[in-house]
């Protein structure tokens, strides 16, 4: 079967369990399918688009009052719906930073977060990790009073995954965020891997920024994202345009700057709001989903050889683990070399482990059942053991 | 609404539930008893709404 003739249905999730470590929380709710079908067309959100003109003012369908909800969601004072994650650094960057300003982000921060940083002409410096992979508050402090000593400045924001996306590792935010606040720097949240799956609370945390992505953690299409702040920075980051034509005397109004206007016009928008009051419901269920995640790296750790990369016991659903001593010392004669893996869980109904990998690779259990849970744990097992590696 | 867009909507809708219960059983799809009925209705809806689209549209 096939869209157009050319494109295939896309039916991973309905025939597979998907532990695939980006999509797992982006997995639509069947409220976020039925908005898609409904508000496909392009521009769909504006039927009713009355003055201001502006997004996050459209009462039908509710989207301003989805703009509260968010901003109340993440104990911010002030919400925007982005294009993604990245988008939302970018607006803070270009909002914050000029050429010859330095940004601070994490030594496993995203690269979107360089992007932005160097779409602002300014330049990125590392905040590296402890001997346990975790950026700390302390280490945020000597990096500021580093790269003030050498510039003569100080940094002009800190950016901080709270969980990165290469090992999920839990990183001291409120202590990083009291070490940039002593130093007068804000500090932006990155919580492309909490904002949607665990509760976020951007004022308890104590930070300037919390950017959220609709599509990694919100069960929302790409692209999709938030970013909140405080109301000491609204009027900053959410600027409004100045510009006037020199031909037509044009103005704009009430138009965002850092926003480029209107930004999630479509489906998009309307799916991410038909998620949230399951998105709502399922932070408070995140423990849950931890308890899930030790279930199968437990079972991977089961198999002699292995090691989690990732900090253990996990405190996310997002793992990476090595299996040079197992997995791998099969690859190594295997006629299918590290491709053996994938297929063995493909015929067990299983996907999203990165085809061929059998040394350092990630998997993300977030949304499975507990019936799936143990189906995966037990497929690791049962593969070990067809391989002698138990 | 127009009742035949309504009871398109509703047999997509109806449909989309169904899809994400297979989602939620794979790869396997055994139903639980609880899933087997939410399934049932699912599907009854779809049904009854296809079949009054069907009577709407040839009247």
């Amino acid at each position: 079967m096939k869209i157009a003739g050319t494109i295939p249905i896309r039916e991973v999730e309905e025939n597979f369990i998907n532990i695939q470590p980006i999509q797992a929380a982006g997995r639509l709710t069947a409220e976020a399918m039925k908005a898609l079908i409904a508000y496909g067309d392009g521009y769909s959100t504006c039927d009713q688009c009355r003055k201001p003109f502006r997004l996050d003012k459209i009462t039908k369908p509710p989207i301003a009052e989805f703009h509260k909800d968010l901003a109340r969601f993440l104990n911010m004072d002030e919400a925007r719906v982005t294009p993604g994650a990245r988008r939302a650094f970018q607006a803070v960057c270009l909002a914050l930073a000029e050429k010859g300003d330095t940004v601070l982000v994490s030594a496993l921060g995203h690269y979107t977060e360089f992007l932005a940083v160097e779409n602002a002409k300014a330049t990125v410096r590392e905040v590296p990790t402890n001997d346990l992979n975790v950026v700390t508050g302390d280490a945020v402090a000597q990096k500021i009073e580093e790269v003030t000593r050498e510039q003569g400045k100080s940094p002009v924001l800190v950016m901080l995954d709270h969980f990165d996306y290469s090992l999920a590792n839990e990183h001291d935010i409120a202590g990083a965020a009291k070490a940039a606040h002593q130093y007068d720097i804000p500090i932006l949240y990155n919580g492309a891997y909490t904002v949607g799956i665990k509760p976020v609370d951007g004022k308890a945390l104590g930070v300037d920024f919390v950017v959220g992505s609709g599509h990694k953690s919100m069960a929302s299409p790409a692209p999709s994202g938030v970013l909140a702040t405080t109301s000491g920075y609204a009027d900053t980051v959410f600027s409004t345009t100045q510009m006037i034509g020199d031909v037509t005397g044009r103005q704009f109004g009430v138009k965002e700057v850092q926003m480029l206007g209107c930004t999630l016009m479509g489906g998009n928008i309307l799916a991410m709001m038909a998620s949230f009051p399951t998105v709502k419901r399922r932070v408070e269920e995140w423990d849950e989903y931890v308890t899930k995640s030790n279930y199968v790296v437990d079972a991977l750790l089961g198999i002699k050889g292995n090691t989690c990369v990732s900090e253990y016991p996990r405190k996310h659903t997002l793992s990476k683990v090595d299996t040079t001593g197992s997995f791998d010392t099969v690859a190594r004669t295997h006629k299918r070399r590290g491709y053996f893996l994938s297929d063995e869980l493909k015929q067990r109904g299983i996907v999203g482990a990165f085809s061929g990998a059998t040394r350092a690779w990630k998997l993300n259990t977030y949304g499975l059942s507990w019936d799936q849970i143990r189906y995966v744990a037990d497929a690791f097992k049962e593969i070990a053991g067809k391989y002698g590696l138990l | 609404m127009d009742n035949a867009v309504d009871n398109l909507f509703e047999a997509l809708f109806a449909l989309t539930d169904l899809r994400v219960l297979l989602r939620e059983t794979a790869p396997s799809h055994k139903l639980s008893a609880e899933q087997q009925m939410q399934a049932r209705d699912a599907l009854a809806r779809a049904k009854a709404a296809l079949s009054k689209l069907e009577e709407g549209l040839q009247e």
